[in-house]
């Protein structure tokens, strides 16, 4: 049989046939896979302000079966809820810190005025326990953003202090391009987890008491190593201060190693499905929220590459491997061309682990639906196995 | 021919079921303590010197690794210097144990600390107020402190509502080697006992509780009391009672104060001392306490100065016979770790102890102190951490 025979066959079989199997399409199984993407919070209409409550605690986070981590959450989930306002909209975030550490909200991407951008000591003090902070902006520019906490940005970030923030604009020139009824956000991270339970617990234990100080009026500034100016720190330092990064104060001396790897908070094989349609575009929103270059690369397909950094490219670029690199932001349509069920994955194959183990990571899976159950179909050994259809969830290759 | 066939096999094989089941690294853990001190000891008006004394110095090494059913496991080896008149060699293996453990329940088994005590004071060395800190064993020969802190141990612990500790502890106290034996060869219980804690966890110390701990315990030591015959008769009884409080639970200036007192129910027949068999047996009271500031300069201990002292009196002794002791040193920090110290005791005797320890002796002593407790490869939480006191506990 020809191939073009072959491909006409198949589609006349789809017709008639049963489509996937119901461990990827029941009801359930698709409720639970809208789940692993960040739902969008809504907004309290407040004259013409967009107002959006957040809060920030400490949360247990099950990043795949039987292995769970302390995080820092916004409103009780990583990656925070999806913030989605309309370009030029009047924005209001309402932020309250319930832990005992100090956070803010960087909105990043975004050209908010300086004193709402949340970096702590250069545009405004630290959101510290029980505080509360109003951030307020237009929603410029349009496209694909993020946010995250930018105090101790390596450990909070690590910990779980991300979130999406989409500017759709009515006039979207990428949807113009490419229709589509469908979008899924994707944010990536790398987490070293021992390195976030150590810090997580040394940093609880200083704030207990730095905010005991700070109630009683007794910040000091070398205990707090906080300075007026670069001068100042000079000085002290000359008068024999010792600045906690020297190994004789409280630096660990080494970095951390990441070794889990997450989108949308869960790694294989709890990461998300991107369900698609044969001649179906979807866009797909990634974000970087972590600390390592990932290299995706879609199998059986090239996708599209509509915009970085949230602004639409002049001339999207066609493609089957991008780097995502940290902070940045990447949209990318993928045409429902290639019916079946395809990985979507990082090519730096240490990210795709777990613990060190592959398979893991940030594996995911292009799935069509109206894939015939037909062609998931496994031979006779594997049934033997007990096995049913493709695909298998395999842990241990 | 067939031997040569059956070791290749078996190299074989062993070297297959290496490849096939790599082993998970455990998390390594290391402690060291390094204690030199220059003393001068004035007993009886008796002046002697030791230009360099190293005893309690030690090294403990541990592995722990998670096991099934959300328990760890973990063994810890570990040595000391003994002190230099002790008969135990020049090291001596104080920690061979195997814990298993899990959020509320603990059990131990192996060479450990023994339950002697309920909490620590801040002394140079661990053996420094022994007599009213320790509840003294009754098998030793008195020959080595060692023997009062050391013993071969199976204890079992639960912890309640986090702060609550139970611990049923059974032991062998060290015996002396009768001869012709050369080594120990009984190593059968012979001390039972029971403590109950409230104790706060080190790391939420900065939630300022005033009561840090209070503790009861009671010590039973199973001897072969001559002239009795019944187990309770037998039993030399003690009751330790413990408090830990913050007088001024400040990040910067911390000042707390702790008690214990050891009272030895002993047996009614021992109306005098004249050996250490008899001190350990006669009914006493033994009371100790401390006061202890800690100058805390960046969220590290910069300086600490302590006081304590204590006293111990037998009532049923013909004599009366008391002992007094008083303890002040300083510890200041010369970087991370590395302190000098600085320790100053007396101690006093009187009645039948007169006769056994003299009128007096006074110790100044000099020092350096290195103390290091890391770990590697960490895997997992602590039952105190404060994500796991406060956030729920992740096994």
């Amino acid at each position: 049989m020809k191939r073009r025979e072959f491909m006409q066959t198949s589609t006349m079989l789809t017709a008639a046939a049963a489509l996937l199997p119901a461990s990827l399409l029941s009801t359930t199984a698709v409720a639970a896979n809208a789940q692993k993407f960040p739902a969008p919070l809504k907004p309290i209409i407040d004259g013409d302000v967009k107002e959006f409550h957040l809060f920030i605690d400490v949360h247990q986070q099950e990043i795949v079966p039987g292995f769970k981590i302390h995080t820092l959450a916004f409103n009780n989930q990583v990656p925070g809820p999806e913030i989605r306002v309309k370009r030029g909209d009047k924005v209001r975030v309402i932020f309250k810190n319930k832990t005992e550490l100090n956070h803010t909200i960087h909105w990043h991407g975004m050209h908010v005025p300086w004193r709402m951008d949340g970096v702590p000591y250069v545009t405004q003090m630290p959101v510290m326990p029980g505080q509360e902070f109003v951030y307020e902006f237009l929603a410029e520019p349009q496209g694909t953003h993020f946010y995250h906490c930018h105090w101790g940005t390596l450990l909070h970030m690590q910990a779980g202090m991300y979130g999406s923030l989409i500017v759709e604009e009515d006039d979207d020139p990428i949807r113009k391009q490419f229709p589509y009824e469908r979008e899924y956000t994707l944010l990536y991270s790398a987490h070293d987890v021992n390195f976030l339970r150590e810090e997580m617990n040394s940093m609880l234990e200083r704030m207990k008491e730095r905010m005991y100080l700070m109630k009683n009026g007794r910040f000091n500034k070398e205990r707090f190593a906080v300075f007026n100016t670069k001068d100042e720190f000079v000085q002290a330092v000359k008068d024999g201060y010792q600045p906690p990064y020297l190994v004789n104060r409280r630096a660990p001396d080494e970095l951390p190693v990441p070794n889990w790897f997450t989108v949308n908070g869960k790694s294989y094989p709890m990461t998300p499905n991107l369900f698609i349609k044969e001649k179906e575009n979807i866009r797909v929103r990634l974000i970087n929220a972590g600390t390592e270059e990932h290299y995706l690369h879609l199998h059986g397909h090239d996708f599209w590459q509509v915009a970085d950094d949230g602004l639409p490219v002049p001339q999207p670029w066609q493609r089957n491997t991008l780097r995502l690199s940290p902070g940045k932001t990447l949209d990318i349509i993928i045409e429902g061309k290639n019916r079946g069920i395809w990985t979507f994955h990082d090519h730096d194959t240490r990210r795709v682990t777990n613990n060190g183990l592959y398979p893991g990571g940030n594996l995911l899976a292009l799935v069509y639906e109206d894939l015939p159950a037909k062609e998931t179909e496994l031979n006779m050994m594997a049934k033997k196995m007990g096995l049913k259809n493709l695909p298998i969830v395999a842990l241990d290759e | 021919m067939n031997l040569l066939k059956n070791i290749a096999l078996l190299i074989l094989l062993t070297g297959v079921l290496h490849g096939a089941f790599a082993q998970v690294s455990p998390e390594i853990q290391l402690s060291a303590r390094g204690v030199m001190s220059f003393n001068t000891d004035i007993s009886d008006n008796q002046k002697a010197t030791s230009v360099n004394d190293f005893s309690d110095t030690g090294l403990l090494l541990g592995f722990r690794q998670k096991l099934y059913s959300n328990f760890r496991g973990q063994m810890v080896i570990g040595l000391q210097f003994p002190d230099a008149d002790s008969d135990l060699g020049q090291v001596f293996f104080h920690q061979t144990f195997l814990k298993i453990e899990d959020q509320k329940n603990i059990l131990k088994m192996g060479r450990s600390r023994v339950r002697s005590a309920l909490i620590e004071f801040p002394t140079l060395r661990d053996d420094d107020a022994l007599y009213f800190t320790d509840v003294l064993n009754p098998f030793s020969s008195g020959e080595n402190t060692e023997d009062n802190q050391y013993g071969n141990v199976i204890e079992a612990a639960h912890v309640f509502a986090q702060r609550y500790w139970l611990r049923v502890h059974g032991e062998h106290f060290t015996k002396p080697v009768q001869p012709p034996a050369t080594s120990e060869t009984d190593f059968s219980l012979n001390a039972v006992g029971l403590t109950l804690e409230y104790l706060i966890p080190e790391t939420q110390l900065w939630n300022r509780p005033f009561i840090q701990q209070l503790g009861i315990g009671f010590n039973n030591f199973l001897t072969d009391r001559q002239g009795f015959s019944s187990q309770f008769d037998q039993t030399l009884k003690n009751i330790l009672v413990s408090g830990i409080f913050n007088l001024k639970a400040d990040p910067v200036y911390f000042v707390d104060t702790r008690f214990q007192v050891i009272y030895n129910l002993g047996f009614d027949n021992i109306s005098e001392i004249s050996n250490y068999f008899d001190l350990t047996r006669a009914r006493s009271a033994a009371h100790f306490f401390s006061v202890r500031f800690l100058y805390r300069k960046l969220e590290r201990p910069t300086l600490q100065l302590a006081l304590s002292g204590g006293f111990k009196v037998f009532p049923d002794l013909t004599r009366e016979t008391r002992q007094w002791q008083v303890i002040v040193n300083t510890f200041y920090r010369l970087g991370e770790n590395f302190d000098l110290t600085l320790q100053l005791q007396q101690s006093q005797f009187s009645g039948d102890l007169k006769a056994l320890y003299g009128k007096s002796e006074t110790r100044i002593q000099a020092g350096l102190v290195f103390s290091i407790d890391q770990r590697w490869n960490k895997q997992f939480d602590d039952r105190n951490s404060l994500l796991n006191l406060e956030h729920g506990y992740i096994p």
